[in-house]
């Protein structure tokens, strides 16, 4: 029993961290009143952009870096369309997909179904590893999942709440026009804040191909950025509880491979969908069950909206 | 003083949209015929084959219309959810639906085709009805963002087919995989590869754009849209309308499923939706909330499609066509946009504008 639960606790640690990557991100882009829905196609690319670079520089680390950077220009893309341009963000965000997930097929043609040259391997900390059920999960996997679960969400939060500059971005996000007149850069602060979300979205799918699933394929962040998506909707838009989230969401996952490891009696299809119907009932349930959910949880007032200083 | 010269309108004006959808796609065509050209094609060759093997020849304008059919559908069923202001991103979910409701008809009910084929297609309305009904009642009751929950249903769908087509269904005639065997009945054929499904997409298209406009359940969705707030207090009901409408456009994306089916395919197969409920998005986009509009932005799209195919025939990877549809849907994004504003005499004086 321990050693199952050991062990799905590692397969949710490692499972969850793609989406905490990807979801933090995108949190911070929503905080700042922007919705990207181009994470999918930005996971993509920073997945496949890793495994090329892998091949030809074997470090892992130089293999992430340029996931973050192909995804921060990717954000870029859009923010150029959604916040500079002002142009509808959902048409742009699903664009971004689209070009995301096409580049990202053609790109990685040559190298699809091959294992990944070189990746971020196991990394044992004494002492912390032999704690039991957590110690394996978090210190005895690859050396990326302290700072994703425990590093970057504490330094979110604390800029986020902490700092007058995370209110300065908070407040563009809620009131746009109240931020402008307190002198607050809007655009330059949402398109920012979009393209560090686009670069996490592509160290999130560097991630995934650099530890977590090492090979490149067609398709293979299946869904992955619109669970994100969701997860901040979970979440009420923040940092910590989105972390957390992602956890308890890698659980799901972790759940269906111990279903197919154990050979329940259920098709490994109907085990794979666990992860989409658990997003389904992380956002619908809470609503229905706890009303007042909806207003503890409330996203930013001015998320999606552009602003026009010029327009009343 | 240059932010002064522009003056943002409410609402564009068509013509500006038309001639900067133009530009936008111009421009897109060039983005394109630049990245060919330094991947080692040529541009120029390449479009005078596309032309050539799909405006220019018999099986091109086939499979144009091939193409349209589940576009016009998938496209008319976001156009109508967005009437009322909401995303139906899950057309694609509701096609698997819609194609696995008609081919379990299909494969279990025996008889003639005439008898068999309205089963079918009642069957993949409701299928595609029962996929959205959830994320309908989500919406209507409490309020859940449609556009995450009825996205997630894809992948649940496209998992449902590939169960199906590699378990219970699996061809066991021919050994096809991921896919069923060949459906005993399909939609006749009225001009070469084309099937009745095509004109009747059409006439239900016009059929919706007559409703939406002349009806007073079209008038009441239209101002549930414009403005839900005045709506309630006109009177009008607008959850019971949201969940109208969300089911039809369910209804809509399960037809083109069982068309797609029953017509072109023949087969239950894995993959078959072939993002036509994505591209449903980007026809709806291009109709700009208009049915009519839909029936030439199908066509457009389909063109890409079409061109795709030939494509392929030249070593680029039909996830290029994607790639091209995500580029040219962003350009128009931000042409749509800049279609709002108007150049104002600079002279205007300077406290007046801000």
């Amino acid at each position: 029993m321990i050693a199952l639960l050991t062990g799905m606790l590692a397969t949710a640690v490692l499972a969850g961290g793609v989406l905490a990557l990807a979801a933090l991100g995108e949190v911070l882009a929503e905080r700042a009143g922007v919705t990207n829905l181009g994470v999918e196609g930005l996971m993509a690319l920073g997945a496949v952009t890793a495994v090329m670079t892998v091949s030809s520089i074997p470090s892992p680390w130089i293999g992430l870096l340029v996931a973050g950077l192909v995804g921060a220009a990717g954000g870029m893309v859009f923010a150029f369309g959604a916040v500079v341009m002002r142009a509808n963000q959902v048409l742009c965000g699903l664009a971004t997909t689209f070009m995301g997930l096409g580049l990202s097929t053609a790109l990685g043609h040559n190298y699809a179904g091959q294992p990944v040259a070189t990746t971020f391997g196991h990394v044992t900390v004494p002492l912390l590893s032999s704690i039991p059920v957590i110690g394996p999960a978090l210190f005895g996997q690859n050396i990326l999942i302290v700072p994703i679960y425990v590093l970057l969400p504490a330094l979110v939060h604390f800029v986020m709440f902490r700092t007058r500059h995370g209110l300065n971005m908070r407040a563009v996000g809620e009131n746009p026009a109240a931020a402008d007149a307190a002198g607050i850069p809007v655009m330059a602060m949402r398109f920012w804040y979009v393209t560090l979300g686009g670069a996490m979205a592509g160290l999130a799918g560097g991630y995934l191909t650099l530890t977590y699933v090492p090979v490149w394929s067609e398709g293979m962040v299946a869904g992955r950025g619109w669970i994100a998506l969701a997860l901040v909707i979970f979440a009420g838009y923040r940092p910590v509880i989105v972390t957390l989230s992602a956890l308890l969401f890698g659980l799901v996952t972790a759940l269906s491979f111990v279903g197919q490891a154990h050979n329940w009696p259920i098709d490994p299809a109907f085990l794979n969908m666990l992860p989409y119907l658990g997003t389904m009932a992380f956002i619908i349930v809470p609503v229905v069950v706890w009303h007042r959910m909806r207003r503890v949880m409330a996203a930013p007032a001015a998320l999606a909206l552009p602003y026009y200083r010029d327009v009343r | 003083m240059a932010a002064r010269a522009f003056q943002r309108l409410p609402s564009a004006p068509a013509g500006r949209i038309l001639v900067l959808r133009l530009a936008a796609i111009v421009l897109s065509l060039f983005i394109i015929a630049g990245v060919l050209a330094l991947s080692g094609h040529s541009p120029v060759t390449l479009a005078e084959l596309i032309l050539r093997s799909t405006l220019g020849s018999r099986f091109g304008l086939e499979d144009l219309a091939l193409f349209m059919c589940p576009l016009l559908l998938t496209g008319a069923a976001v156009t109508v959810c967005g009437t009322i202001g909401l995303w139906n991103i899950g057309a694609e979910g509701q096609f698997y639906a819609g194609a696995i409701a008609a081919t379990g008809v299909a494969l279990g009910m025996h008889g003639p085709a005439p008898a068999v084929l309205p089963v079918m297609t009642i069957a993949g309305i409701l299928g595609g009805m029962a996929w959205i009904t959830v994320p309908t009642l989500a919406r209507a009751y409490a309020g859940v963002n449609e556009i995450i929950t009825t996205l997630l249903l894809n992948f649940i769908a496209s998992l449902l087919t590939y169960y199906l087509t590699t378990g219970p269904w699996r061809d066991r005639i021919s050994g096809a995989q991921v896919s069923t065997q060949r459906l005993p009945v399909a939609i006749p054929e009225m001009w070469g590869i084309v099937h009745w499904g095509f004109p009747v997409a059409i006439v239900i298209v016009i059929g919706l754009a007559l409703v939406l406009s002349r009806t007073r359940w079209g008038y009441e969705i239209r101002i549930g849209g414009a403005n839900p707030e005045a709506a309630r207090y006109a009177g009008i009901p607008v959850r019971l309308r949201i969940i109208s409408v969300m089911l039809l456009s369910g209804g809509l994306a399960g037809l083109a499923g069982m068309f797609e089916v029953a017509g072109t395919v023949h087969r239950l197969q894995g993959g078959m939706a072939n993002n036509f409920g994505y591209l449903g998005i980007v026809v709806a986009v291009l109709a700009r909330g208009s049915c009519l509009n839909v029936i030439p932005a199908a066509l457009l799209m389909a063109l890409i499609l079409d061109s795709g195919i030939v494509m392929q025939t030249q070593q680029l990877s039909a996830s290029v066509v994607l790639a091209i549809t995500g580029l040219i849907l962003f350009m128009i994004a931000i042409g749509d946009e800049l279609a709002h504003y108007r150049p104002v005499a600079s002279t205007t004086p300077k406290g007046k504008a801000s």
